[in-house]
């Protein structure tokens, strides 16, 4: 349970509202690279933290991101022509580079051009391209941390692949989601099974054989590691550890050999969320049968309206319910796959949920601490100016577990090394 | 795949479809207030975590809880012939049994530090246990020293939080609804 006070403070992200404030101190993923494929390519619309704007890749390969819209009449440069090492606004050809600057308004005499173009530039953000994810930071130019070191972003070519997709819902919702371990033996234990990106591993015998889950939650420096516990043979213990980073990084205990996934859950406005999705190998390539799991919409990812990011499944066609596929038990909710599990019941709940109106019980401890630290965090920045957790890349480099322990053995002390990214190093996981 | 427009299918109405969880449509949730009261029980099982739950006890106005501080084990057996019974202290000093705050207790929360006593998490997971009531555990410690405790309380809590602050006890028991 939340004060409707705190609710607003926790999921509203636009410019000068204290958590859009937190949010402006992170490199955050953007666009997927791919949508930006070439140089001079058409430009891409993109609404980030409420703010729209327009990300380009011009004549030179330097990528930018700008406010949407002319800053003559208003017109949206979505219709303009990327050419030259500039965006031209199609309304009266006025030009901008990549840092929003304007460089050429034709209809001004020559005399005058040139400090009229100084005086002319669109508010844009830095606009960064690690592995397949260009990374804008949004917040105060001198306060820039350093680049962001995600494992899944740095691993060689080949090893990682990533999708994203449009969410009806607020972030935070969401990113509880991420949190949550607690609803997976119900709302996804159809999936261990069947799918291709799952199946086979030996951790998931003590999933399907335990239903029963215990949790452990302990804070971290940049979140919290949540850590799922089931019986195993006899004296040991099961855990599944999910770090969270904050303000929006989850990554999914691995299973087996298979590339381990997880998520970023990045406001587009306070109704709406894009949900990054990477799934990697730490020391292989990904297979041809991975790669093709992945883009059909298996593990964590998801089908789309073609030409879009929307899913295939979504409100309009009440997420392809399958009453039939329930009742047999192929699945739990009716609905096929992971992503779309979620996100059909995290967009039920509205497009802001109403957090006074809950009934939290014991096993959402690790929500209730997660609300809790981005509260604190963003007092502390707000008051105080206290650089939040997650911005430093130590922070980042981190890895999620499955793993089997002795019963007496805690998860925090006994998996320090492999919480942390080791390159080269496999994932922990069985 | 079929879908919910499918020839066959039940007609799907506005305000029964998906879409009804718009913003215009979220306003029509019924609003009244949940009248159902949880009956929790805090737990303080060491002295350092006594001064927690009696700050905790007098920062607000509770829901009902009762606030608690682990005195010693009782003599006798407690439950029927089930675990045994403990003596608990009220923030004002009372005295009283844990099995009687536990009849029609659905929460118990034990907050322990570093110096927890051991028997005292073993003494109440087990009275929870045999009353099938759902056992938590806060645990605040600084980094490196919670490790004990908490191995202490993993048999005797479902669920474990590991603090670095005693600061955030109040917020988690509110989010509680204690």
């Amino acid at each position: 349970m939340l004060k409707t006070e705190i609710n607003d403070l926790l999921t509203q992200t636009g410019p000068g509202t204290p958590m859009g404030e937190m949010f402006r101190q992170y490199w955050i993923p953007a666009l997927l690279a791919s949508e930006l494929p070439e140089n001079d390519c058409p430009p891409v619309r993109v609404k980030l933290l409420s703010e729209r704007l327009i990300a380009i890749r011009d004549s030179e390969g330097r990528y930018g991101l700008m406010d949407e819209f002319c800053a003559h009449r208003g017109v949206s440069l979505w219709f303009g022509r990327n050419e030259e090492s500039g965006l031209r606004c199609a309304y009266h050809g006025w030009k901008y580079d990549v840092t929003g600057q304007c460089i050429e308004i034709p209809s001004e005499p020559d005399e005058r051009h040139s400090v009229l173009c100084a005086k002319v530039k669109l508010t844009s953000y830095p606009l960064v391209k690690i592995g397949e994810v260009l990374w804008t930071y949004m917040g105060d130019p001198k306060d820039i941390p350093d680049l962001p070191e995600w494992e899944f972003a740095l691993v060689p070519e080949g090893q990682s692949y990533t999708s994203k997709r449009w969410q009806e819902c607020n972030w935070l919702q969401a990113l509880e989601g991420g949190i949550d371990s607690s609803h997976v033996s119900w709302l996804h234990s159809d999936g261990l099974r069947s799918d291709p990106l799952f199946k086979g591993a030996q951790g998931n015998k003590y999933n399907l054989a335990d239903r029963k889950v215990f949790f452990e939650v302990v804070e971290s420096d940049g979140g919290l590691l949540i850590g799922a516990r089931r019986n195993a043979e006899e004296g040991h213990y099961y855990w599944r550890i999910t770090p969270w980073v904050m303000p929006a990084f989850t990554m999914i205990p691995p299973r087996g050999d298979h590339p381990v996934h997880g998520h970023f859950w990045i406001p587009i406005d306070d109704e709406n969320c894009w949900v990054f999705t990477y799934d990697y190998h730490p020391v292989r390539q990904l297979t041809e049968r991975e790669l093709q799991a992945m883009k059909d919409g298996f593990g964590v990812h998801n089908e789309f309206v073609p030409g879009t990011f929307r899913p295939l499944q979504n409100k309009d066609n009440d997420y392809m319910m399958d009453r039939e596929a329930q009742k047999r038990g192929d699945t739990y909710s009716g609905v096929k796959g992971i992503s779309m599990q979620d996100a059909s019941l995290q967009e039920s709940m509205g497009p802001i949920v109403d957090r006074t109106k809950e009934r939290l019980v014991s096993t959402d401890s690790g929500i209730i601490l997660a609300r809790r630290k981005l509260w604190r965090t963003l007092e502390a920045l707000r008051d105080e100016g206290t650089k939040p957790p997650g911005v430093n890349p130590e922070h980042q480099r981190v890895r999620s577990v499955a793993i089997v322990l002795p019963a007496d053995e805690s998860f925090a002390e006994s998996c320090r090394d492999a919480l942390t990214v080791r390159p080269g190093e496999r994932h922990a996981s069985v | 795949m079929p879908r919910s427009d499918a020839p066959g299918s039940r007609p799907t109405l506005l305000s029964s479809c998906a879409l009804a969880t718009t913003a215009a449509e979220a306003r029509f949730r019924i609003s009244r207030p949940d009248t159902s009261i949880r009956d929790a029980r805090v737990i303080a099982v060491d002295e350092p975590a006594a001064v927690l739950v009696r700050a905790a006890a007098a920062a607000r106005a509770w829901r009902g809880g009762h606030f608690l501080v682990f005195d010693r084990v009782a003599s006798g057996p407690g439950h029927g012939d089930g675990p045994a019974d403990a003596v608990l202290r009220t923030p004002d000093g009372a005295v009283t049994l844990l099995s009687a705050e536990l009849e029609g207790a659905d929460l118990t929360v034990m907050v322990a530090t570093a110096a927890a006593r051991l028997e005292a998490t073993s003494v109440i997971g087990d009275a929870c246990a045999a009353r099938m009531i759902m056992s938590a555990g806060l645990v605040v410690a600084a980094e490196g020293l919670a490790g004990p405790v908490v191995s202490a309380l993993r048999p005797n809590a479902m669920v474990l939080v590991v603090l670095d602050s005693g600061d955030d006890v109040p917020e988690i028991l509110t989010a509680l609804r204690v």
